[in-house]
């Protein structure tokens, strides 16, 4: 596949062949862990823990521990475990982040913990925090109490970034300022991921866990067809187009399942954070105009950068005026994230941890607007 | 300046913070939760000057006048207590205690003490009930209520409270003697019992998990209930609470001897349902016409009421808070009567002891292989 901005089209090419993910034992020797150690995996059964699941016993590594609440999420966790013949080993451990004792139970000589459970979707800033922090203070003490772990990798967000005062001008990068004041974006998820981060950060500062942060883009594929809100909002019948010329910062979720594997075992990076983007970044208007071609038509209204900021500044201004009669889901705060205009990189991602996306985005935006197509939604 | 702490810092304790720091004279001296991290994120969203991990410290060092507890319900006895036994007013979460029992002996507690409490039932002071209330208290029933029917549904599938709750056996719900209900139906019993009159009304309740929820592998798990109240010589009601039937009413109706009212919570409407019939056939073409103009007259109400930006999602809770400090400031009555609160806790005493029988009589037929007809 090629992916033809020009045209606005998806080019079929003849198929790019599959890439060989079998890693020699010699380029093994190089990881921070063996083989046989245990891995630990929170949010395994989810969109990107049971690809990496898949990627990390594809590594070779043959102990890997999902970590699991419900008998459901169990169940799809479980199916994993048949899937390779690498003599690898996939442990299904019952429990719940927020008891401590069944992260310690979790936790054991593991040499790895890959953090990726977290409170998405919750409205509610308490069950957000209490899902996001206090699940992931209780990994890190339960890591403390048994001292064998080499790496906490956790999956942070590129919600957490301020997107304002970028040291290089409109260039996101690992550098960039994390938002103050989280608590005035108006979105719990945000809030709980800022001080996720800054927990794991303290943890590593205080008690000296060896830690690496890794913060996805917007992750798409098969499994999470919801359009993302940086291209626009879908609202009583129509969808206002608020991304217009800005680059989205997707990455396909084979992808950053690759680049989450490689932070944690990886070494020689210690207390680093990582930006997962794709290469061949499309538009927010390429984006919307290709889903339109290739999964679904409807109706969009562009409303220009200029309006969305004027719009967010009067929604802020009406809900401190009117003591959040209606909550600040609109602020300024937001359009610098979301819909400001901003480049990516995935350069430190590439020279640091050898991260090459083996999905293209014209494939994986095929197979994005195929699963798209299936279940026929497009929020 | 009143001073407040809140004790449990969980979902519904953001609505108390956001609710108390929009009334003027008082200022939340302090935040208190088991888990540290849980109090200090409310500290940190809200003016709240302090935060404690345990409550005898909050207590002896905060000293606040008013304690408002928003702990899972199984802890609200024992805190409750403590605080009106240091000194403090307490504003008690739904479901206000487990049993009946412990509701009498926090009421005494409290009369003992000079102390004022109440329960956290704000559904019955939104707009639309306190216009309801006003229209009942002026006689437009025209007498006392003959019949009632609450409605209080709830839609497990869009609450992420619901997939905790599904997903955890050791979750807290699981540990009330009611269970999912016991944590939601107060609202939609305490409609009823404000209007019972009696102290000892029967009740009929029949109750059943879902096929939804069975489909899930739940069988723990009571989520659709029916229940029949009836005071001798008195009013009757029926309640209804559902998870799985659409709409997902938040209904009241009550019936006097010569009109009746429908209050709907959701959409803030109070709509005259008149006793008389229009001659012939007038009966079918203007009582929706009168509808229709009740239904204006609220869409212009609630808009009034937005643009005084007094339309919050939590205003019954503001006015409750507000009637509730006025009784501790100016010794006003307080606002839920404490016969309401008793009778509220007793009619779901009834309620989960029927179902507990049924439950138990299901396993025993289950494990006979058979079938029961009473309750199941």
């Amino acid at each position: 596949m090629r992916y033809d901005f020009a045209g606005m089209n998806l080019i079929r090419e003849p198929q790019v062949a599959e890439v060989d993910r079998k890693v020699e034992d010699t380029k093994r020797d190089a990881f921070i862990i063996s083989a046989d150690d245990p891995i630990l995996i929170t949010g395994a059964a989810g969109f990107i823990g049971s690809r990496l699941v898949t990627r990390l016993l594809e590594f070779g590594f043959r102990n890997v521990r999902c970590f699991a609440r419900s008998s459901r999420t169990r169940t799809a966790v479980a199916s994993l475990s048949g899937r390779h013949d690498n003599g690898g080993r996939v442990q299904v451990v019952k429990g719940n982040l927020l008891s401590k004792e069944d992260c310690a139970d979790a936790a054991k000589d593991v040499a790895v913990i890959f953090h990726l459970a977290a409170g998405r979707g919750e409205k509610s800033f308490p069950d957000a925090f209490m899902n996001s922090v206090v699940t992931t203070r209780n990994l890190l003490e339960a890591s403390l109490r048994h001292g064998c772990l080499r790496r906490f990798v956790n999956v942070s967000s590129f919600a957490v970034y301020a997107n304002q005062h970028k040291p290089r001008q409109r260039l996101l990068d690992e550098s960039c300022p994390v938002e103050e004041h989280p608590e005035l974006r108006g979105d719990a998820y945000t809030f709980a991921k800022v001080k996720q981060d800054d927990i794991v950060t303290e943890y590593g500062r205080r008690f000296g866990i060896p830690h690496v942060i890794v913060r996805p883009g917007y992750v798409y594929g098969p499994g999470n067809v919801a359009i993302t809100g940086r291209v626009g909002i879908g609202t009583f019948g129509i969808f206002l187009h608020l991304g217009g010329s800005n680059t989205i910062p997707f990455t396909y979720v084979d992808n950053c399942a690759d680049a989450i594997a490689l932070a944690g075992i990886k070494p020689g990076i210690e207390g680093e954070v990582f930006n997962v983007v794709d290469d061949d970044l499309p538009s927010s208007r390429q984006f919307l105009r290709l889903y339109k071609q290739n999964a679904r038509r409807f109706k969009s209204v562009y409303v220009p950068h200029l309006v969305s900021y004027a719009l967010c500044y009067l929604w802020e201004r009406y809900s401190t005026w009117s003591e959040r009669q209606l909550p600040p889901v609109f602020n300024r705060s937001r359009w610098h994230v979301d819909w400001k205009k901003t480049r990516y990189t995935n350069e430190k991602l590439k020279t640091q941890l050898g991260w090459v996306p083996q999905v293209s985005t014209a494939e994986g935006l095929r197979r994005y607007f195929e699963a798209c197509r299936d279940q026929g939604s497009y929020a | 300046m009143l001073k407040v702490a809140i004790v449990g810092c969980g979902k519904i304790a953001d609505a108390h913070a956001s609710e108390i720091q929009r009334i003027k004279g008082c200022e939340i001296v302090a935040a208190c939760d088991r888990e540290p991290l849980m109090a200090r994120q409310l500290c940190e969203r809200f003016p709240v000057r302090r935060y404690f991990s345990d409550l005898t410290e909050l207590l002896s060092e905060a000293r606040p006048d008013v304690v408002h507890i928003t702990t899972p319900p199984d802890s609200h006895f024992g805190i409750a207590k403590r605080c009106l036994e240091s000194g403090s007013h307490v504003y008690l979460e739904k479901p206000f205690t487990l049993y009946e029992d412990e509701a009498r002996r926090l009421i005494a507690l409290a009369d003992e003490k000079g102390l004022k409490i109440t329960a956290g039932h704000d559904d019955q002071f939104g707009h639309a009930a306190r216009r309801m209330r006003r229209l009942i208290q002026t006689g437009f029933l025209g007498g006392r209520p003959v019949h009632m029917e609450s409605h209080y549904c709830y839609e497990l599938g869009r609450s992420g409270y619901a997939g905790a709750l599904l997903g955890d056996k050791r979750h807290w719900v699981r540990r009330l003697p009611g269970k999912l209900l016991q944590n939601i139906i107060s609202h939609g019993i305490a409609r009823i019992a404000e209007h019972l009159t009696g102290e000892s009304p029967q009740v009929i309740a029949y109750g059943f998990t879902s096929p939804y929820l069975k489909s899930m592998g739940e069988g723990e798990i009571i989520d659709e209930l029916r229940v029949i109240i009836a005071e001798k010589e008195g009013a009757t009601a029926y309640f209804t609470f559902s998870s799985q039937m659409r709409p997902s009413l938040h209904q009241f109706r009550i019936f006097g001897p010569k009109n009746g009212l429908a209050l709907d919570h959701d959409q803030e409407t109070v709509i005259t349902l008149r006793g008389t019939r229009f001659p012939s056939y007038a009966e079918r073409f203007v009582p929706p016409v009168v509808f229709a103009k009740q239904y204006l007259g609220n869409l212009i109400t609630n808009g009034r009421t937005f643009l005084a930006r007094d339309f919050h999602m939590k205003s019954g809770m503001k006015y409750l808070i507000e009637s509730f400090y006025r009784s501790i400031t100016d010794g006003t009555p307080v606002p839920i009567p404490y016969r309401e609160i008793l009778l509220t806790a007793r009619i779901m005493d009834l309620i989960f002891g029927q179902l507990d029988v049924h439950q138990r009589q299901a396993r025993a037929q289950d494990r006979m292989g058979g079938y029961i007809a009473a309750g199941h």
